[in-house]
């Protein structure tokens, strides 16, 4: 399995290469199913958010036996079951004029889906024979360039493009063309309502980061807190072939717990 | 499973090789590919979202991502006709090979068999042997009766043959997480939708 045999590859490269071997000989889907399914759990999340907040209004006029009636029908009948089905668009827009606390549930449960995201990630990626990481030196750096690194390659397909940190639990990592939202515009009068609806794109890895950085120890919730960002590009790092590719700061704070 | 399209026949470039080849190439050269073990996780992590949400009501579960895929599927018909230029079905045997052979190909690296047609032609099964979204998925009891695990794809499948004005219902009819031999899912076309017409001047 040696790659091209290159005699200067130092014994960590050599072992890179072939993680970088092993990763691609693995099972893989389209990536753009993959993008959509990402992106399209963010309407997910607002309809169900809909769907709760209707729930409680009309639960008291509904008679139970009827419902539960309704319901084993329903099992029954799969058919329609797109009964009220609304367009992602339009829940996007819902989510626009809806009010911060219902925002705020909207971005929990992204985040939430999120966390169980980054939970399972690093444990791929770890017990896969990563080069990258090493228990033996693991403090906070290392799983934030891990983190860097591997998470967002494996995510985004590429890594974060800036990682500034004050040695004292604070990192700002920057993504200067955030993959997910790269083809997302609205008109062009709109700016800042592309900032609110773009927010909750940024919850996903949010919680990715928040659930990497709690399988590998850094657990309560107070411990760890993660903020995202739109900035602005940096005038160098603007390609001439987009027009507006987002960059997006993550705030990451850890607060080492008192007794370590 | 039906036989495939007789090669070198038709000048198009989509139909000269067989509908397999074809795919296996737009699969292996045209395709961004992304590590199948993260998409079933992220879809895994979707799943159990939705369940704590909806309180383990199951039947809500099932219809929120039968949305979800539809939504989707109404979206990525349009990627995959960009991608491999398919020219319209004239039969609905056609389109059983179309989404066997290049849909799931492409967008999931599977080729599930069709199978099971009726006797008027009008509604077929497709047999998930592999099924990426439900790798190393197991469900909890309470889960095994009545979720479906993989709805998605039937929204996916129906959004996605609406916008080829093939109005169908598109439904599990068993699923080997639930302890069934086979994952099967059922596609009935209702009917082919009309081109619409624009209304005429006078």
């Amino acid at each position: 399995m040696d790659p091209n045999g290159a005699p200067e590859m130092t014994e960590h490269q050599k072992i890179q290469v072939q993680f970088q071997l092993f990763q691609e000989s693995l099972p893989k889907v389209d990536e753009t199913v993959y993008r959509m399914l990402l992106n399209e759990s963010i309407p997910l999340a607002i309809d169900v958010e809909k769907r709760l907040s209707q729930k409680l209004d009309s639960l008291p006029t509904e008679d139970p036996v009827l419902e539960s009636l309704d319901k084993e029908v329903h099992s029954k009948l799969v058919l329609n079951p797109l009964k009220g089905n609304v367009r992602s668009n339009k829940l996007l827009q819902h989510y626009l004029t809806a009010d911060i606390d219902y925002q705020a549930k909207v971005k929990l449960r992204l985040s939430k889906i999120g966390f169980s995201l980054g939970e399972k990630l690093s444990e791929l990626l770890i017990f896969s024979n990563n080069p990258n990481f090493n228990f033996k030196d693991m403090d906070l750096l290392t799983v934030m360039k891990f983190l860097c690194r591997d998470v967002w390659r494996q995510l985004f397909g590429k890594q974060i493009d800036n990682l500034k940190t004050n040695h004292r639990g604070t990192f700002y990592l920057l993504d200067y063309n955030y993959k997910p939202v790269e083809s997302f515009a609205l008109e062009e009068n709109m700016s800042k309502q592309e900032q609110t609806l773009l927010e909750p794109y940024l919850e996903i890895p949010c919680g990715v980061i928040q659930g990497v950085l709690a399988s590998l120890g850094f657990r309560k919730e107070s411990e760890v807190s993660c903020n995202a960002s739109i900035v602005e590009v940096p005038e160098s790092r603007t390609t001439s072939q987009r027009m507006n590719s987002w960059a997006v700061s993550f705030n990451v704070q850890v607060v080492p717990a008192s007794d370590s | 499973m039906s036989a495939s399209t007789s090669g070198t026949s038709a000048p198009a470039a989509a139909s000269r090789k067989s509908l397999k080849a074809f795919s296996e190439d737009v699969w292996k050269n045209k395709t961004a590919k992304i590590n199948a073990e993260l998409f079933t996780l992220t879809y895994g992590s979707i799943v159990s979202q939705l369940c704590t949400d909806y309180e383990r009501d199951f039947t809500r579960v099932n219809n929120q991502l039968y949305s979800m895929g539809y939504n989707i599927g109404v979206r990525l018909i349009e990627d995959f006709l960009a991608r491999t230029a398919l020219p319209r079905c004239d039969s609905l045997a056609k389109t059983s090979e179309v989404i066997s052979k290049c849909a799931f190909k492409v967008f999931l690296n599977v080729t599930p068999q069709i199978g099971n047609w009726s006797s008027n032609k009008d509604s077929f099964s497709i047999f998930l042997e592999e099924n990426p979204l439900s790798d190393f998925v197991e469900l909890p009891m309470d889960a095994a009766r009545e979720l479906w695990y993989s709805n998605i794809v039937c929204g996916v499948l129906k959004g996605a043959l609406e916008m080829v004005q093939m109005d169908c219902d598109v439904w599990f009819v068993s699923d080997v997480l639930k302890g069934d031999q086979l994952t099967e899912v059922r596609v009935k076309l209702n009917r082919i939708l009309k081109d619409e017409i624009p209304a005429g001047e006078d």
